[in-house]
């Protein structure tokens, strides 16, 4: 067996029984990457130095068996969202294509601290805005199944270095589905977590109220041992939620059936536009969840419909808020010329790509005098209804249970002319966000050669409850342990 | 939101736009902006048929009220660590470019 091959926890079995070096793992992934990325495209930084320095702190500390948990000297990778001090965090934009920051973000900061090693940074769409990756300032991500498809997005990166086992884990961050969708195209496992359950400190904001890190990796079990380490509340973040955490991974190891649960299925989510394959391996899979002991209803949320007007509305008003900072006076690019308007006009328009400019244009629009009322106010009232139509069923279910996305992976090139088209993608994935509730996806299936993911969607701080069925679904199942071609190259 | 059906959008409103917005689009960009605005503007019209009127708007996403924290004095960052990431610097400054007024 190769070493990427091994879950977190046969790899740290490994290292704390010094079968291994942290070094020697470290270098394994470092070498893959250099082998097969050039392909796929999942990083746009390797910090080999970094890693190395890491790896060889955490051989020290295992050697002399200091306060040891199961991420320390596992590699990992990042989304180039989330600041690295030192490392170059770009938002895969031009704007930031040299920004290195001088502190780190608490998730990453609470993984120095375990001594688990920064591989690199992986490739989004520009600031978080796509569905695919495509909207990279610097390169599109490929699919690992297949080099034709996208990985989803918009951390593509972050899904595709995982599934093509060039990190055992990575950190994403979901905004409107940004971890879901390219865990699901591309067969691995990733969580959106509480809105406040992971710190945003140095999470370069997106839209405020929407942005969560969550963990993407190869199993709901490898997901928990991420999510136990980088949770929690933090004081540099007013939002984040005081509630304790659990240990996730002490509750999967407990886990033994689904009896007493309740799981809904949302009617609105199985309709006309679903894929047929999706369709029957949704529903394979919740005859399985069934088969665990779990009493399936159907439900309905009857506002889901207006879900993707309302999040793009207010993402339109909040990024282009977010991204007001990027005038090239203290940071990022920077085009000095003329007087002060016009080095704002001309690094912004160098340095932004178009779905960037799109959305700073509508969020303007939106934000504007005359209009505010009719889009922003509209659309948070609108926000309301979708989030009591999740109170109430919350109120009878434990779960629900959806498609992450009507179709599969859908080719490069295929939606980047209408951008309209590609909102819609987004379809299944929006309405979370919106009522900043955790959801899961995991691997249920795979059509023409490419994965389909399932959604499981909890209330508020439900995390222990959505990996409990995700995990108890991968104990019956084996779509998880599928893997694309480039895996065994 | 009835207002939505009045807005007219061309070319003239896509400049005002953008000179808020601070970008110096292109002629291309422009009328590419024109017929991909009147596609999403018309689309998230849908929302007109909701009731909203008594319901009120959802800013927060959490119950969290405001919070504090204690100021604690941590180290800071070196200056020379800061000044890093800026586009020019002089001595222990940022160099930002001359604000013009005009007259």
């Amino acid at each position: 067996m190769e070493l990427h091959e091994l879950s977190i926890q046969e790899t740290y079995d490994l290292l704390s029984s010094r079968k291994i070096s942290s070094e020697e793992i470290t270098r394994a992934y470092l070498e893959r990457v250099q082998r097969l990325d050039p392909q796929i495209k999942s990083y746009v930084t390797v910090s080999e130095g970094v890693a190395l320095e890491q790896a060889r702190e955490a051989d020290k500390r295992i050697k002399s068996n200091e306060s040891l948990t199961p991420l320390t000297g596992i590699p990992y990778s990042a989304k180039d969202s989330i600041s690295t001090r030192g490392v170059n965090t770009t938002c895969s934009s031009k704007i930031l294509e040299n920004y290195k920051p001088f502190y780190d973000s608490s998730a990453i900061k609470k993984l120095k601290l375990t001594s688990a090693v920064l591989l690199g940074k992986n490739n989004m769409d520009e600031f978080g805005m796509g569905s695919s990756t495509e909207n990279s300032g610097f390169f599109t991500t490929r699919n690992p199944w297949n080099f034709d498809y996208v990985p989803g997005g918009s951390s593509g990166g972050s899904a595709a270095a995982v599934a093509a086992g060039l990190a055992p884990f990575s950190l994403g961050e979901d905004t409107g589905g940004s971890v879901r969708m390219p865990a699901s195209f591309c067969g691995v496992t990733g969580i959106k977590t509480t809105y406040g359950r992971i710190s945003r400190y140095g999470l370069i904001p997106l839209v405020s109220s929407f942005d969560t890190i969550g963990p993407i990796a190869r199993s709901a079990y490898d997901v928990s041992l991420v999510l136990e380490t980088i949770a929690g509340h933090d004081p540099k973040d007013s939002t984040s939620r005081v509630e304790s955490i659990q240990s996730y991974s002490e509750t999967l190891k407990k886990a033994e059936n689904l009896r007493g649960l309740h799981i809904g299925i949302p009617k609105e989510y199985f309709v006309e536009g679903l894929d047929k394959e999706v369709d029957a391996s949704l529903r394979n899979a919740i005859k399985q969840i069934e088969g665990l002991g779990a009493e399936v209803i159907e439900v309905s949320l009857p506002h889901t419909q207006y879900a993707i007007p309302v999040y793009y509305l207010i993402l339109f008003a909040e990024a282009s808020s977010n991204l007001a900072k990027y005038d090239g006076v203290r940071f990022g690019l920077s085009k000095r010329t003329g007087d002060l308007m016009d080095v704002y006009l001309k690094t912004r328009e160098a340095g932004f790509g178009a779905e960037t400019k799109r959305r700073i244009m509508l969020g303007t629009f939106a934000l504007s005098a005359g209009y505010y009322d009719a889009y922003y106010l509209k659309a948070q009232k609108v926000r309301t209804l979708i989030r009591q139509d999740f109170e109430r069923v919350f109120q009878t279910c434990d779960a629900l249970i959806t498609p992450v996305s009507p179709t599969t992976a859908f080719r490069i090139g295929e939606k980047v002319t209408n951008p309209l088209d590609m909102y819609l993608s987004d379809v299944f994935v929006v309405a979370v966000n919106l009522a900043g509730i955790p959801a899961l996806s995991v691997p249920c299936g795979i059509s023409n050669g490419l994965p389909i993911g399932m959604q499981i969607m909890g209330p508020h701080l439900s995390e222990e409850s959505l990996l409990r069925i995700g995990h108890l679904y991968q104990s019956q199942t084996d779509w998880h342990t599928k893997h694309p071609p480039c895996w065994n190259k | 939101m009835n207002k939505k059906s009045e807005v007219q959008v061309d070319e003239k409103l896509v400049r005002e736009i953008a000179s808020l917005a601070r970008l110096d689009l292109t002629e291309e960009e422009t009328r590419m902006f024109v017929s991909q605005f009147k596609d999403i503007l018309d689309y998230v019209s849908i929302l007109n048929e909701v009731d909203t009127e008594d319901v009120p708007p959802a800013y927060l996403s959490s119950a969290n009220k405001s919070v504090t924290r204690e100021d604690e004095i941590e180290a800071p960052v070196a200056t020379a660590e800061f000044l890093k990431n800026a586009p020019q610097s002089k001595d222990d400054y940022v160099l930002i470019p001359r604000v013009h007024i005009e007259q």
